[in-house]
């Protein structure tokens, strides 16, 4: 008879590793094709968390993703160098996003300008290509455009905000399978 | 198959200025003139002519293909699109998929 589960599996959890509290890891392990399923792991839980939210706390969950990904937008940004410029506010929106969404200016053919000023506030259109949210939406069949955009949308204003000081706002115009189309306002 | 091309155009949402171009193509065998991609489309990009729809403002397009995802023919076609990275996508399951196909 084979060895029983336990002991196979203090057997594959037993090393002669040693850890000293001063080692730094240098880099990621184990490497970015072994990650699959922890990625997919990660993007199940997160939708079925939102998911629930939504059918426990209806309409409101909408808010506290909000709120959320407004935190952890400003908590992000908050060492990031303030800028006035609409433009220089974006390319340093766009570091803090990287690895995780991708966007860039869009506009009508009709219009000459993205960044349009109206009414004592500023806005500009925004195609987000990649997008961990709506991976995570589609992982799980999840609609697009409910609470778990709304972490995004959260994200980027705090970080927004946190960079310009000024208040802002993302209403989400459109979303695709493979880019959606948001729309930035600052007061 | 795949009509001639009806319309290139830049692609509007490049700060870097430099032009991208999005090619838009309806297969006009395919297309049944249901006329989804027409509602569906938010840049209004077609327009159903005859019985075919058309892409008449591409140049509004910025690829989010949901005119692909409910196109009921597939009879669209669109070159020139940035395409997102897909880490949704299972691949035990895109290799089991294509053991089968
Ligand atoms: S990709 Fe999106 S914007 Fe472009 S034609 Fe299709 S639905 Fe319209
Ligand atoms: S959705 Fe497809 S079949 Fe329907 S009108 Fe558009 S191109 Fe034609």
């Amino acid at each position: 008879m084979g060895e029983s589960f336990i002991d196979e599996t203090r057997e594959k959890f037993r090393t002669d590793l040693v850890f000293r509290v001063e080692d730094v890891p240098m880099r990621c392990d184990p490497p970015a094709e072994e990650l699959e399923q922890t990625l997919h792991g990660l993007m199940q839980l997160n939708g079925y968390i939102i998911k629930s939210l939504e059918e426990i706390a209806g309409r409101g969950a909408n808010a506290v993703t909000y709120r959320a990904g407004k935190k952890f937008g400003h908590e992000v940004a908050k060492y990031f160098e303030k800028k006035d410029n609409v433009e220089d506010a974006l390319r340093e929106l766009s570091y803090i996003l990287h690895g995780q969404y991708t966007f860039e200016p869009w506009k009508p053919s009709d219009r000459d300008e993205y960044i349009v000023e109206e009414n004592g506030s500023t806005f500009i259109y925004l195609v987000f290509h990649d997008c961990i949210v709506r991976q995570s939406c589609r992982r799980i069949g999840q609609e697009q455009g409910g609470p778990l955009c709304q972490t995004l949308c959260g994200y980027v204003v705090g970080a927004v905000e946190e960079i310009t000081g000024k208040r802002g706002k993302l209403e989400i115009i459109h979303t695709g399978p493979n880019a959606c189309l948001k729309k930035l306002i600052l007061k | 198959m795949v009509g001639p091309a009806v319309a290139i155009t830049p692609f509007h949402g490049n700060p870097s200025g430099e032009m991208r171009m999005i090619e838009i193509r309806v297969d006009e065998e395919a297309c049944n003139g249901c006329g989804l991609c027409v509602k569906d489309c938010p840049m209004g990009v077609f327009e159903l002519r005859g019985s075919v729809s058309s892409p008449v403002h591409p140049e509004n397009c910025m690829g989010c293909l949901s005119c692909h995802e409910i196109c009921p023919a597939q009879a669209l076609e669109h070159r020139g699109v940035v395409p997102c990275r897909r880490m949704y996508v299972s691949m035990k399951v895109c290799r089991m998929l294509n053991r089968v196909i």
